[in-house]
């Protein structure tokens, strides 16, 4: 039998690993057992407590104030893996930088992982007017709850079209389904793993034009390695990735890359 | 400066009649070419060579760059002017050239030149040859500095063995073949020696990769190996060695011989880590050594042998530390050189005589670095918080520390005492992790302590060098607290051993009577009675169980090394490596990610290590070559594991790799090993039966032993006069007072020092406004002249115009 005093002598271990790793075991308590224990008990998934919620607490039709909601239901409440406001700061911005680079032709946006719809809502937030976002969720329940928040929030059919399929089966059929000629953005928040093949889908349909801005969110954590080094290797890019912490939880490390396409040359 | 400034002008004068020179004696070069032609491609390697050499004097006198830096501007005009000056002396000597074609054709060889012009000839080759050696000053292109280059070391080449005349000629010629074969020999020897430096190569390799900081510990590590080869051939060589070849053999005396009991399992496998059984009755340890006074045909006197390296071993420790110590104090130097560091580090940093692509990118890796470093100390020095804030966290931190050392000083209080208990109950009956749990415990604690003394130094926002030094303090706390916990419970265990000892004495005398009482007759004159030296009963030998002891926490400590280098490091790396291209995160920047280098860790396990060497070198002569096996082995495998599986740290610092701190500890370290030694070597008999001093009342007698029998009566009579405590007080007082004296004068002749710099400093900003005030002046009148000049040229132009107006009129 072990000793009690060598398995003190872990103590220190023990201590130092949760310290260390404070913010994984606060986002494991946050994202998965509460979201678990609030499963059991009110029966609804946690999109649609969510959408409960912004129902009872913001303003219909106000952008800023369902967003507002959004991001404290997501601090206080419970998790959601959104962009968060940080980074949705400079996401505004780049769009703001897209649409007074290019006046009059209007701005076509594919947005891989829709979830609860606040980065579409934030995204159509800053959109000129006669822009086009095409939204790819592939879950129902979500794309449901998706659709009743931008609804809310004001933003119409033909401002946002609601795609609810598998990214790998939309992507190369968007030029005779939808009839896009030209993405001038693709936002990805979907699953880290299809970041790449996403991409390369991408690449192939010819979508891309020169100047096509990629942004790809959590890249370092959970984080999309292949994909970052496919971006820098292929030489069709120009990488940079924004630093930041991951959102609505402090100190973990995160980022977002932004790609700039180069044209096939 | 003002030297320096003259003889540039010196040369640059040179150079211009060198150049007139040149073209000169163009015209008889030309006969010669075609021989040389051959030799020149094995001469143009010999050039670069040269030029190597050239160029690693200059580094060594980086500190001459700083002022080359400044002089970059003089040089540049100095440049202008030798242009002009020599496009005038080529159109000169062209204009010239018909003429001394006649009279060159007339001369015909060189040996039959005039003394004046062979004077002249040698005057260029000594110019040559100057501007070879200031060629990397200068502030010309690379293209042009490597074309002169060539140029004037062919011409040397060419005229350095026709100088002198007839058989001076020759000898000359000798000469200087000579001085070059010398010269080629010394550059061959000097890349010998440095390539005699163990492991230099992969020490500079990980320095570029992981900045000086882990450096500093590989150096540290190498500089121990040596200290550690030292002892290791003060004890192998006159202690061990002596013992194997002319003491008596294995199985001659009870203890030289494995007991009776202890046969069974003297050659199991746990010998190797255990040291029991054979390993125990060898020269391994203190118990096998006799105190026969001299041993074989060379009348070895082998416990005053073992006694005097004994001693000379720790004496040679301190001796080392404390010169080494020294040393780097003047090496600091005081004051600050930490002006103009950006553009210190922008323009003498690169080393452009690398020729090696990958050593290239070492290099720049670690320019880069470097340049991190002094970023990142830049900004450490120019942030300031809320103190309030930051003084609350830092008393918080060494709070949480204090009461974590109280903890693990407890922890090993306790386990310590049932390890007693578990001692007099007889180890027999309890399992394997009760005996080894005073190992096991500490070593764990020595391992997992430090990592949560990281977690608690990140509250206190320090610099990194300044956290470094806090987190070898704590951690020097904890390991001196174990360590000490340790060496009390190993004094616990000495009594008890002696208790036993004083038993088994009487015993002794028992079974000696019975001995001859059981089988001998009383009137017998027959040969005495053989038994079996594995049979004679004998004590428990305390200084065999303190040297056994030591040996074994060497190589649990050792094992526990190499484990979490290999787990902790390597098999992480690997898992974080291969797992990640099927992971639902991405390990490598993510949770578990690369280990990094723990220096301060891996600095003070070194030292507490060497620690234990110095404790248990006295009762375990193997200790030092055990020692050095583990070094040497160290070297490699963290060399291996730091390259293989480590990332640079995230905030690269500076350590400077003679770093006191280290030495300081060092020496603390090794007085602190040295009392327990010294208090048992001198307060506690040593065992009756084993060991080259038994049957002495004290270790330390055989030094009286040796004055009274192998010296003349009148030695000892002078060194028990010698030793009257009225001569040792006064010597011991002056002794303090010599120290005293050479202590206030250092520190004078440091103030001066200082003042001295201080003085230069302020001269040379006295100069530089000085300067700024001239060229001001110098603008200012250059202004005034340009606005004359011009009001004259408007005059002159109007005047013109006057003028052809006069033309027209007509």
């Amino acid at each position: 039998m072990v000793s009690p005093a060598i398995a003190l002598a872990f103590l220190p271990l023990l201590l130092t690993l949760i310290i260390r790793y404070r913010y994984f075991f606060v986002l494991l308590y946050r994202a998965v057992l509460i979201r678990w224990v609030r499963d059991c008990l009110t029966g609804l998934s946690r999109e649609e407590r969510a959408f409960q919620y912004i129902l009872t607490h913001a303003t219909p039709g106000d952008v800023q104030s369902i967003l507002d909601t959004f991001d404290h239901w997501c601090s206080k409440v419970e998790f959601i893996s959104n962009i968060g406001p940080k980074k949705g700061h400079k996401h505004t911005h780049t769009l703001t930088h897209l649409s007074s680079s290019c006046e009059h032709c209007p701005i076509t946006v594919l947005e891989l992982g829709t979830h609860c719809g606040y980065s579409t809502v934030r995204i159509a937030r800053s959109l000129p007017i006669g822009a086009r976002i095409y939204s790819v969720e592939m879950d129902e329940g979500n794309a449901r709850v998706a659709e009743k928040i931008i609804r809310l929030a004001g933003f119409d059919e033909d401002m946002v079209e609601l795609i609810v399929r598998p990214s790998d089966e939309v992507i190369p059929r968007l030029r005779e389904d939808f009839g896009v000629e030209r993405l001038d953005l693709v936002f990805m928040d979907h699953w880290k793993r299809c970041y790449l093949p996403d991409l390369q889908l991408l690449e192939g349909s010819g979508l891309l034009g020169e100047g096509s801005i990629i942004l790809a969110d959590n890249v370092i954590f959970p984080g999309a390695p292949n994909f970052l080094r496919h971006a820098r290797s292929s030489g069709l890019y120009e990488v940079r990735v924004h630093r930041a912490t991951l959102e609505y939880i402090r100190g973990i490390r995160d980022g977002m890359a932004e790609l700039t396409f180069l044209g096939i040359k | 400066v003002s030297r320096r400034r003259a003889s540039e002008k010196r040369s640059t004068e040179m150079g211009n009649k060198r150049a007139e020179k040149k073209h000169d004696k163009h015209h008889k070069t030309t006969r010669k070419e075609g021989e040389k032609d051959r030799k020149r491609p094995r001469r143009r390697n010999a050039d670069e060579e040269e030029a190597e050499e050239e160029s690693s004097k200059e580094k060594k006198n980086i500190k001459n760059e700083r002022t080359k830096t400044v002089k970059l501007e003089d040089e540049k005009e100095k440049d202008v002017k030798k242009k002009r000056k020599n496009s005038e002396s080529e159109s000169h000597s062209e204009s010239n050239s018909d003429a001394e074609s006649k009279d060159n054709q007339a001369v015909g060889v060189l040996g039959s030149l005039t003394p004046e012009e062979l004077e002249q000839l040698k005057e260029a080759v000594d110019e040559r040859k100057k501007l070879i050696t200031t060629l990397k000053g200068k502030p010309w292109p690379m293209k042009k500095k490597l074309v002169i280059l060539r140029e004037s070391q062919e011409f040397v080449e060419k005229y350095e063995g026709a100088l002198g005349k007839g058989k001076g000629r020759k000898l000359y010629a000798y000469k200087v073949l000579m001085m070059k074969k010398w010269m080629k020999f010394q550059r061959d020897l000097e890349n010998f020696k440095t390539a005699c430096i163990p492991w230099e190569m992969k020490i500079k390799e990980i320095e570029s990769h992981f900045g000086s900081s882990v450096a500093s510990y590989f150096i540290f590590l190498r500089w121990m190996y040596g200290i550690n080869m030292i002892l290791f051939g003060l004890t192998f060589g006159l202690v061990m060695v002596p013992e194997a070849l002319m003491g008596k053999p294995y199985g001659s005396m009870p203890r030289k011989t494995v007991p009776r009991v202890e046969e069974a399992s003297a050659m199991n496998f746990a010998v190797l880590w255990d040291f029991g059984g054979y390993a125990k009755y060898s020269v391994l340890f203190y118990g096998y050594y006799n105190n026969q006074r001299a041993i074989g045909w060379l009348k070895f006197r082998m416990p005053l042998s073992y006694f005097l390296v004994g001693v000379g071993t720790v004496a040679y420790s301190y001796m080392v530390v404390i010169r080494t110590m020294a040393r780097n104090a003047n090496e600091e130097g005081g004051g600050d050189d930490t002006s103009f560091n950006f553009s210190w580090k922008t323009f003498t940093s690169w080393d452009y005589l690398i020729g090696n692509p990958e050593t290239a990118d070492n290099k720049f890796a670690s320019i880069t670095t470097s340049f991190k470093e002094a970023i990142v100390e830049e900004q450490e020095s120019r942030k300031d918080d809320n103190i309030h804030l930051t003084r609350f966290l830092r008393v918080l931190a060494n709070f949480l520390v204090l009461c974590c050392l109280a903890g693990s000083g407890y922890l090993i209080y306790f386990v310590v005492r049932r390890s007693q208990k578990f001692a007099l109950e007889g180890l027999e009956n309890y399992g394997w992790w009760e005996r080894n749990e005073v190992n096991m415990v500490m070593s764990l604690l020595g391992m997992f302590c430090p990592m949560l003394f990281d977690v608690i130094s990140t509250l206190e926002n320090y610099h990194p060098r300044i956290a470094l030094q806090w987190q070898l303090g704590r951690i020097f706390a904890l390991f001196l607290g174990n360590l000490y916990t340790f060496i009390i419970a190993l004094m616990d265990a000495i009594q008890l051993k002696r208790a036993e000892e004083e038993i088994v004495k009487k015993n002794m005398t028992i079974w000696q009577a019975n001995l001859y009482n059981g089988t001998v007759p009383d009137n017998s004159t027959a040969l005495p009675i053989t038994v079996h030296p594995a049979d004679v009963p004998r004590g428990p030998c305390w200084e065999t169980m303190v040297g056994q002891e030591f040996v074994r926490l060497i190589i649990s400590d050792t094992m526990t090394t190499y484990i979490t280098l290999l787990i902790g490091d390597f098999l992480r790396a690997v898992l974080v490596r291969f797992l990640n291209n099927c992971w639902c995160w991405d390990l490598e920047y993510g949770f578990p990610s690369y280990s990094e280098f723990d220096v301060s860790g891996n600095v003070l396990g070194l030292i507490f290590n060497q620690g234990m060497i110095w404790m248990g070198a006295f009762y375990a002569p193997c200790l030092p070559a055990l020692n050095l096996l583990r070094l040497h082995v160290s070297m490699y495998l963290q060399c291996w594991a730091v390259m293989c599986c480590n990332v640079p740290q995230e905030r690269v610092f500076k350590a400077s790799g003679s770093s006191n701190f280290y030495m300081a500890m060092l020496l603390v370290i090794l007085f602190l090993s040295t009392l327990p030694a010294i208090y048992t070597i001198v307060s506690i008999p040593p065992s009756f039966d084993c060991g080259p001093f038994s049957g002495k009342n004290r270790m330390f007698d055989v030094i009286q032993e040796t004055l009274e029998t192998d010296f003349p009566a009148w030695f000892s009579k002078v060194f028990s006069y010698a030793s009257n405590p009225g001569l040792v007080l006064s010597f011991l007082l002056l002794l303090v007072l010599a120290i005293y004296y050479l202590q206030s004068t250092s520190k004078t002749y440091k103030r001066v020092n200082m003042e001295l710099k201080k003085k230069l400093q302020t001269q040379n900003e006295e100069n530089k406004r000085k300067n700024k005030l001239a060229a001001l002046k110098a603008a200012n009148e250059l202004e005034q002249a340009k606005k004359a000049g011009e009001q004259c040229s408007n005059s002159a132009s109007d005047l013109g115009e006057s003028t052809q107006n006069v033309s027209q009129l007509p």
